[in-house]
């Protein structure tokens, strides 16, 4: 059920990845987070996106065991559950975990407290992050449940079988 | 020195922290302030409604007169009563939080008593939301708490008093003693609990701001002869910079009417990509490249959803919503009503802000600012749409509310646009797409000569089809638009002169614009036209001019958006567009007469 869980967490970092982008090429966001993630690390733009794939990579993997855990605590997977943890995870990622942790460490992005004294480069993200659009909160939602779904059917498809 | 209990325009001076602002009065009263943000509603709104908005009145309790001064190179404010009994200096500061554990936003007044024993009261009248929220007032935890919904006040009195719930106010009584001091802190909070502080941190707080802007305003790199107008200018601007995310705010009020009475009322507190350029320049030729930077990210950040068109305006925290509304509860200065939130000029079209996008990354670029593939790829397509855009009619720099027409100030800023991609493609910073973008620009060019100059007034026109004036227009100087000798730019300028100034003073425009009313001298274009004299080698007049506009700030050096014949103030304030334009038109008169020298 772990290892599901875990191969599951590769597929659905892919889908994660490419709906998010799909929305942001659509207009229907300005969210890039492997350009966020990448930027803690370097201001250049390509560089920063190189480096935040990986990173979104690793953790798309690191939740993807989280999720594993639940499932074996909790004794059964499926995309249901899956998706329900997604669901947690998109109103956490969104309410805490970018909106509020990743401005905290990020050497260049503002945070509700900047003052006159900083010159951040990167605007924050704001509660479920809709100061990159109002239907950025959405797009994360689907995007994470998605995830969730492919992560929880991978595990409970490995353990059936 | 009030009238009906509304303050002079001129009167106001303002304090900020890079994420609001407040403008205090000559009498000592704040009487605007949004929190936690320039775009949230008041707390303090009465500017814009005297018996609702409320206030934080700092007085002497018998009559006085007051002076006042920011300290020097700072955006300190120091307010000197005098009165019969003595005199007393109140130092106001929006604090900067530093290190440690600090209120969100904050507000400290420390009272200095100079001479004699002065009697001053306090009285601190918090209207949530625009006065539609009145507060719960309780004390409790060493302060006296204001609250409403998710948002929270404390005021902390240090020998100012013992703070007196009273109403739905606070207020507290107190002797100003020579060689005593006395503080009040305003602390607030926005969904989190209120950080109450120590009066050795406030203290603390309030020389550590006073010391970061003498440290800013001294990296500060102007020469000339107008150093203080350029500095204050430049901290003025600095107030309007949404610190989280760089971005500029156009003014940090909203609808102070431009013309008393009447309903040209505009909500300034968002970004207008309309000053793009000339934030950029006037950054980058102060010498503030970290400031030029953090804004070249924030209007790229911003504007990638709609890429590659441009909005005209967005929200300082990137968010597109600025539906305007009308608050009826408010009476508006001096009753000019309404009073609006957001702005519909939002969902305009106005080409312009194309020219001023690609001006600016122009200007970034060539001052070694760097720019990454993704970024040029999309800069190239920005060009790509000028190309087909320039076609249609658009609304104008200065946002009519009458139909869309084909501004010439707008074709000849899609002009700018598509130069300034050509000269990035020169320059190997965007993909060259030359052959795409140079005859476009030259249809313009020829679109712009055909449709928009009046041969026989020698003078380009505000838009084709009509024969009069715009002060945009006096930016084709600015942009390069003509070489500075061209005999049209020469003549538009003289038109300009002619027919929408008086003096150095300068209308924007005096045909209709499909509203009632009228409205006073703009001072931006002022200010243009000064740059514009310079740079067409009439040195002696723009000296002259820049002069007299300096005589017409207010005694701390601010501006408002536009002057009233009488000399009063109209119109949002302190208004960054005109302290841009000042800047630009202070460094382009200094930098001709060097080259003549």
């Amino acid at each position: 059920m772990f290892w599901g869980a875990l191969a599951g967490g590769l597929v659905g970092t892919v889908v994660l990845t490419t709906s998010l982008r799909l929305a942001q090429e659509t207009g229907l966001t300005r969210m890039d987070i492997p350009l966020l993630l990448g930027t803690i690390f370097t201001p250049d733009r390509s560089r920063a996106s190189l480096v935040g794939y990986a990173i979104h990579f690793f953790n798309g993997l690191v939740f993807a065991s989280l999720y594993g855990l639940v499932f074996v605590a909790v004794g059964s997977a499926g995309w249901l559950l899956g998706a329900a943890l997604g669901l947690v995870h998109a109103l956490f990622a969104g309410g805490a975990l970018v909106n509020v942790l990743l401005p905290a460490v990020h050497p260049r992005m503002g945070t509700r407290y900047s003052d006159a004294r900083e010159t951040p480069i990167l605007e924050p993200p704001g509660f479920m992050l809709r100061n990159y659009g109002r239907h950025t909160a959405i797009v994360t939602v689907v995007a994470h449940v998605l995830y969730g779904a492919i992560v929880g059917g991978f595990a409970g498809g490995l353990d059936l079988g | 020195m009030r009238e009906n209990g509304y303050a002079p325009i001129r009167d106001y001076a303002v304090i900020g922290d890079g994420r609001t602002a407040a403008l205090v009065a000559k009498d000592g009263s704040i009487d605007w302030l949004c929190l936690p943000n320039f775009d949230s509603p008041s707390v303090f709104g009465r500017i814009v409604d005297a018996r609702r908005g409320g206030s934080f009145e700092l007085r002497p309790e018998e009559p006085f007169e007051a002076d006042r001064a920011y300290r020097r190179d700072t955006n300190v404010l120091e307010t000197t009563f005098r009165t019969t009994s003595g005199s007393v200096r109140v130092t106001d500061a929006m604090l900067l939080t530093g290190d440690g554990l600090a209120p969100m936003r904050e507000v400290a007044r420390s009272i200095e008593g100079l001479a004699g024993r002065v009697p001053m009261c306090w009285r601190v009248e918090p209207r949530f939301d625009f006065g539609g929220k009145r507060p719960r007032i309780d004390r409790r935890a060493g302060g006296v708490f204001a609250t409403a919904g998710g948002d929270a006040l404390a005021i902390s009195s240090w020998d100012a008093g013992d703070p007196q719930p009273s109403g739905d106010a606070i207020e507290g009584t107190f002797v100003a003693d020579t060689g005593t001091t006395a503080l009040l802190d305003l602390a607030s909070a926005h969904r989190e609990p209120v950080v109450l502080p120590s009066r050795a941190d406030v203290d603390r707080r309030l020389e550590d701001t006073s010391r970061f802007w003498a440290e800013w305003a001294g990296r500060i790199d102007y020469g000339g002869p107008w150093r203080d107008a350029v500095v204050r200018s430049a901290l003025a601007l600095r107030l309007c910079v949404f610190a989280p995310s760089g971005a500029v705010v156009a003014a940090p009020t909203t609808s102070l009417p431009e013309w008393i009475g009447g309903a040209r009322n505009w909500d300034y507190r968002f970004a207008w990509l309309r000053d793009a350029a000339f934030t950029i320049d006037a950054l980058l030729r102060l010498g503030c490249r970290r400031e030029a930077s953090a804004f070249f990210w924030w209007f790229m950040h911003a504007t990638r959803m709609t890429m590659p068109r441009l909005r005209n305006l967005y929200r300082v925290d990137g968010r597109l919503e600025a539906t305007e509304r009308d608050l009826e509860r408010l009476d508006g200065y001096m009753s000019s009503r309404p009073v609006r939130v957001g702005n519909g000029a939002a969902e305009q079209v106005q080409l312009d802000v194309y020219g001023s996008v690609l001006d600016s990354i122009w200007r970034y670029a060539s001052n070694g600012g760097e720019i990454d593939r993704a970024t040029a790829k999309e800069i190239g397509e920005v060009a790509d749409c000028v190309t087909e855009l320039w076609r249609g009619e658009d609304s104008g720099i200065w946002e009519p509310r009458s139909p869309p027409l084909h501004y010439v100030h707008s074709k000849a800023m899609c002009w700018v646009a598509l130069d300034r991609a050509c000269k990035l493609a020169e320059r190997g910073v965007i993909a060259d797409h030359r052959k795409r973008w140079e005859p476009a620009a030259e249809e313009i060019r020829a679109f712009v000569e055909e449709h928009g100059y009046d041969a026989d007034r020698g003078t380009y026109v505000r838009a084709g089809g009509r024969d009069d004036l715009d002060g945009a227009l006096l930016t084709l100087a600015l942009f390069d638009y003509h070489d500075p000798a061209d005999p049209r730019l020469h003549g538009t300028i003289a038109a300009i002169e002619r027919e929408l100034s008086d003096g150095p003073l300068v209308y924007r425009y005096r045909g209709a614009d499909g509203l009632d009313g009228r409205e006073g001298y703009f001072l931006a274009c002022s200010f243009w036209l000064v740059d514009a004299l310079a740079r067409t080698g009439r040195s002696a007049d723009a000296k002259r001019n820049m002069e007299e506009l300096l005589r017409h700030a207010n005694e701390v050096g601010l501006y408002a958006e536009e002057l009233a014949p009488d000399g009063s103030f109209l119109g949002n304030f302190p208004q960054a567009l005109v302290h841009l334009a000042l800047i630009g038109a202070a460094l382009c008169v200094t930098d001709h007469e060097r080259g003549a020298g």
